[in-house]
């Protein structure tokens, strides 16, 4: 499990005079459960990117349990991230041609991670999450079932964190629940910290701690107001 | 990542198909001009490689050995006949053997020429025997006759509007075998009747241009030819003109001898192969030129594709991204899609091979049927160059989309 600590974070595109998103200080200790949520521009997207090391900011820091991942080279972000991020995105970002085994082993196969180990706790994911075929073409399958193999693909690596950008967003209610459940019982299970950014009420109500963003400042933390009473 | 590289061509099948194919085809012109050339350089090498030293009445030093040794016709002028005589006299020589030419049977040639030739020409006969009487003739292994087939000479070619000689028939008493060069297609008969049935021999005397004068000759009066005659092959001062000699000097030296002697003057003799050599050097040229136009269009071929590969990396920036964002190391990206494109190009490089090769032995063979010239078509060493050159600018060009997926933000490529 990753705690995450960020200090002093402001980042700003050019031709644009406010930064997008600036974060004095915001701390998720391990094992949180987190929902971020905030208009569409209201930073997440920039936030997940900057959490997850996709994009750097040139000040600040993002200390995931004592990595900065300021301090790290652009290869060396994608190390991390590969070890300690499971990402779960709104699009799935499945490969066509390949089978449900296949798409979840692929990261770690690219990355040569895929021991014996890994290809094993990649068909107990599948079963886990409730893919009954994992020889089935990814590209034959309901998108419910898509982001459930989606989902088996981010914790394959045992990842100390799970992020999950609009996880429900482009499926519908019924999918949109199950996969919600699934986050929330295999971050337990599997002891990671989980983050999900979605303005899916349904959802963010199920965890813990609210964030609220809007125009790229932090505007309600249900967490501090814990820490505070 | 094989897998994966499999799976995403399959997905995109058809712009991957293109892509072989155009390769392929680009690679199969410079394939084929190259083994072409070599074909023709060797093939019409190895024609002459029987005919160390040819002499004829001075003239064309072109034309004498594109007769003699192609078999192409063309009128050349006759020198004394007593040169046969001395030649065949002469201690520095093997053998040398006359020939004329002028008649032809349904589009082969015929050539007036002794034994000595017949013996020479081709590793022996495939079957039958050497003719010996007038009216015999042995064929050259590429000719669509049988044994014993009645050969009616005509005067000049069909296309030419010859007639056709009653003098004498020939019948086919043997067969060579295969020499791989234009003789193949010819027909050999003692020259002793071509001489009767133009009216040459017998001491009638050799005009200056006996062939020319010959049609209206013809039409009056009608020589003298008799197919039993036995064949002698004596030869005295009273030889009538000859176009051409065909000597095997016995060694190199006593060839640049006999070149030199009779260089001079009335004749002229040449080494076959130092023609052909400079009409290489001719051909070399328009080689070149050829070369230059695949080389072109390969240049081009290699343009539309980096356009198409780098299309294709701007519209998979998302996939790349995402990749990357799950884990993918960096370099695992360059290497899917540097193998993808050079696998592609790969595979047409190899089509093409195959493909130039296929076209470059139907020329050859189309040559063989017209002029009985074999073209060997074959790879040589320089081609792996060729090959291994292609292979690393292909490597090149490969790697400029792979290091432009390479560079670009995972983030900015998801949003994208």
């Amino acid at each position: 499990m990753l705690s995450l600590e960020l200090a002093d974070i402001s980042v700003t595109f050019p031709g644009l005079a406010a930064p997008v998103l600036a974060i004095e200080r915001l701390s998720i200790p391990a094992g949180g459960r987190v929902a971020i949520t905030g208009a569409s521009g209201s930073g997440k997207s920039t936030f997940v990117n900057i959490v997850t090391g996709l994009e750097r900011t040139h000040r600040g820091r993002i200390d995931w349990s004592g990595t900065d991942l300021n301090r790290l080279a652009e290869s060396g972000r994608d190390r991390w991230r590969a070890a300690h991020v499971g990402l779960v995105m709104q699009d799935f970002h499945l490969f066509a041609g390949l089978s449900a085994l296949e798409n979840t082993l692929l990261p770690a196969r690219l990355a040569r991670a895929a021991s014996a180990e890994i290809v094993e706790r990649a068909h107990y994911l599948l079963q886990r999450t409730g893919v009954q075929r994992p020889e089935q073409r990814i590209e034959t399958m309901s998108r419910g079932e898509m982001q459930r193999v989606a989902v088996a693909r981010a914790l394959l690596r045992k990842p100390g964190v799970v992020i999950a950008d609009e996880p429900t967003a482009s499926l519908d209610i019924e999918s949109g629940e199950a996969v919600g459940s699934l986050l929330l019982e295999l971050a337990d299970q599997e002891q990671t910290t989980l983050v999900v950014v979605s303005h899916d009420k349904r959802l963010t109500d199920r965890l813990r701690r609210k964030i609220t963003f809007d125009l790229g400042r932090i505007v309600g933390d249900t967490g501090l107001m814990e820490q505070a009473a | 990542m094989i897998r994966f590289i499999v799976a995403d061509l399959r997905k995109y099948w058809l712009g991957s198909t293109v892509v072989v194919l155009i390769v392929a085809l680009a690679v199969a012109l410079g394939v084929a001009v190259t083994l072409q050339e070599r074909a023709l350089r060797l093939g019409s090498a190895r024609a002459a490689d029987k005919f160390d030293l040819v002499i004829g009445a001075a003239g064309s030093e072109n034309q004498l050995v594109l007769s003699s040794v192609f078999l192409q016709a063309s009128p050349l002028p006759l020198m004394d006949g007593h040169v046969l005589a001395k030649l065949a006299a002469d201690p520095r020589v093997a053998w040398a053997a006359p020939i004329g030419f002028g008649d032809s049977f349904t589009g082969y040639p015929i050539v007036g020429t002794t034994t000595a030739l017949v013996h020479n020409l081709a590793d022996g006969l495939a079957e039958g025997q050497v003719f010996a009487r007038e009216g015999e003739a042995v064929i050259g292994s590429g000719v669509a006759l049988k044994l014993g087939d009645v050969i009616k000479p005509m005067h000049g070619s069909a296309e030419e509007g010859g007639h056709t000689h009653t003098e004498l028939a020939y019948h086919v008493a043997g067969r060579l075998r295969p020499t791989g060069t234009a003789w193949d297609r010819a027909i050999l008969v003692p020259i002793e009747a071509v001489w009767d049935i133009h009216g040459m021999s017998d001491h009638e005397e050799a005009e200056a241009e006996p062939d020319h004068d010959h049609e209206a000759a013809a039409d009056e009066h009608e020589h003298h030819a008799d197919a039993d005659a036995a064949i002698t092959e004596t030869w005295d001062a009273d030889v009538p003109g000859l176009p051409a000699i065909l000597v095997k000097p016995k060694t190199i030296a006593d060839a640049y001898k006999l070149r030199q002697e009779y260089r001079a003057g009335a004749t002229q003799a040449v080494f076959p192969a130092e023609i052909l050599t400079r009409l290489y050097a001719t051909l070399g040229d328009a080689k070149r030129v050829l070369f230059a136009v695949a080389i072109g269009s390969q240049v081009l071929v290699a343009a539309s594709l980096l356009l198409v590969t780098v299309m294709h990396v701007a519209q998979r920036r998302r996939q790349i991204g995402a990749l990357r964002a799950f884990g993918a190391p960096r370099g695992a990206l360059l290497a899917i899609v540097w193998l993808e494109l050079f696998v592609l190009v790969a595979i047409g490089i190899a089509t093409g091979f195959g493909v130039g090769y296929a076209a470059a032995m139907v020329i050859s063979q189309a040559v063989v049927d017209g002029s009985g010239v074999a073209m060997p078509v074959g790879f040589a060493r320089e081609d792996i160059g060729f090959a291994v050159t292609l292979l690393g600018f292909s490597a090149l060009i490969a790697s400029v989309p792979a290091i432009l997926a390479y560079r670009q933000s995972p983030a900015s490529a998801l949003r994208g």
